[in-house]
């Protein structure tokens, strides 16, 4: 069954479908929600690869972009290598590559967005979206979040948080989780159309430990607190002081717009953040959807190579929204 | 091909697609720690040495190349085999 959270994450897609490229169409899995996402309206697929690897038929609204010596293919390498400044002729290597074709076509508006990883490994999604797409202002790294459906929160039932990062960046530094929380407090916009409340997560609440790793945490809330617009922030925060509102009164000095009422958690490294998702998603039966990428130009996700046709639909029901989000 | 026309063409290539000097590019020097080159562009090497010496590399085993030696010992390796072939 799909969950709710999904459902809605699809059918806030299907408002404004943008254009998909799908990397691996030799993977059945993928050729199946192509066509269903045509179909339930949600993307505007088109498959990239040798010809070889197309299916000649992949159903009725699925274009098909064979990888092949023509104009499509001068025109990319000429994209690639102007971008990246590389000399022609090894751009023309490089867009041969599907994962990098694809990229190159999101970097050159062809297609709004990408979905890979059903027979990549996420480093080669990664590298092929960091070298022909690139990152957002003031990003230098990709990072991933996760939406975390809490089952019970105080009274609430059923809350939609954002977790960063759980995934992809080991040990931050501060202007790297600074970056993490901005590309957290986006996709928490445009995913789930939330306010941003980042709380800065540590051991510590405002000074009650000292500690190199607190300060991390503090410098980092001070510069997401410069650039964050639409949203709030506060930090360092323990977690029961980030969501508990009875918690932050003893512990804050006041009401504020982030302590005990947060819905982006930002950890201060993987080791808290990968074992806190799983931990919430074990022992409280929190959905967890993703890990979800993030600060790339434009927007790329990567699939699990053991993904479902579901999920790879709802990974595409989130580029597309994460699509629309993009000025 | 000799191992140091290899080793020459290896640093012309490096030094196109890390855009560093040649000068500065010593048998020693390894991509991301010296050179200053980012882990993803790695791939970009790969390619720039298949173009440069006209073979294909396999991508997996190439990704092991961490310094110019490796570059140019691998390289030497896949024209032997190519050669071969």
């Amino acid at each position: 069954m799909t969950p709710p959270i999904v459902e809605e994450l699809i059918r806030r897609a299907a408002r404004r479908p943008a254009i998909v490229a799908y990397p691996e169409p030799q993977d059945a899995r993928i050729l199946q929600a192509a066509a269903r996402a045509a179909a339930i309206g949600i993307a505007r697929p088109v498959l990239v690869g040798a010809p070889g690897a197309l299916p000649l038929d992949a159903g009725p609204a699925v274009e098909r972009r064979p990888i092949q010596e023509d104009a499509n293919l001068d025109r990319l390498a000429v994209e690639y290598a102007r971008r990246r400044g590389v000399a022609v002729p090894t751009a023309r290597r490089l867009v041969h590559r599907p994962l990098i074709h694809a990229a190159t076509m999101v970097s050159l508006g062809e297609a709004d967005c990408m979905v890979a990883g059903a027979t990549h490994t996420t480093a080669s999604v990664l590298q092929a979206a960091g070298l022909a797409i690139g990152y957002r202002e003031g990003v230098s790294a990709p990072s991933s979040c996760f939406i975390i459906v809490a089952p019970r929160l105080g009274e609430r039932r059923d809350v939609p948080l954002v977790f960063a990062d759980c995934a992809v960046n080991v040990d931050p530094t501060a202007e790297e989780l600074a970056s993490i929380a901005l590309s957290a407090a986006e996709s928490a916009r445009t995913l789930l159309g939330l306010t941003p409340r980042v709380a800065m997560l540590s051991f510590s609440t405002h000074g009650s430990a000292a500690h190199p790793k607190v300060d991390i945490v503090r410098r980092a809330t001070e510069l997401v607190g410069d650039s964050l617009t639409d949203g709030f922030v506060d930090g360092e925060l323990q977690f029961d002081t980030a969501v508990d509102p009875a918690v932050a009164a003893v512990k804050t000095p006041g009401p504020g717009e982030v302590a005990g009422r947060a819905n982006v958690l930002i950890f201060p490294d993987l080791n808290a953040g990968n074992i806190t998702y799983k931990a919430v998603q074990r022992l409280s039966g929190a959905l967890a959807v993703g890990p979800i990428l993030q600060g790339f130009a434009r927007p790329v996700n990567d699939l699990s190579r053991g993904a479902s046709v579901d999920d790879v639909i709802a990974t595409t029901a989130i580029t597309v929204l994460q699509a629309q989000g993009n000025p | 091909m000799e191992r140091d026309e290899i080793m020459d063409r290896v640093c012309d290539v490096v030094s196109a697609v890390l855009g560093v000097n040649v000068g500065d590019i010593t048998p020693q020097s390894r991509f991301v720690e010296d050179l200053g080159a980012e882990s993803i562009q790695s791939i970009e090497l790969v390619a720039g040495f298949e173009e440069e010496f006209e073979i294909e590399m396999d991508e997996e085993a190439a990704l092991q190349v961490k310094s110019v030696d490796d570059a140019v010992d691998f390289i030497a390796d896949v024209i032997t085999e190519q050669q071969d072939e």
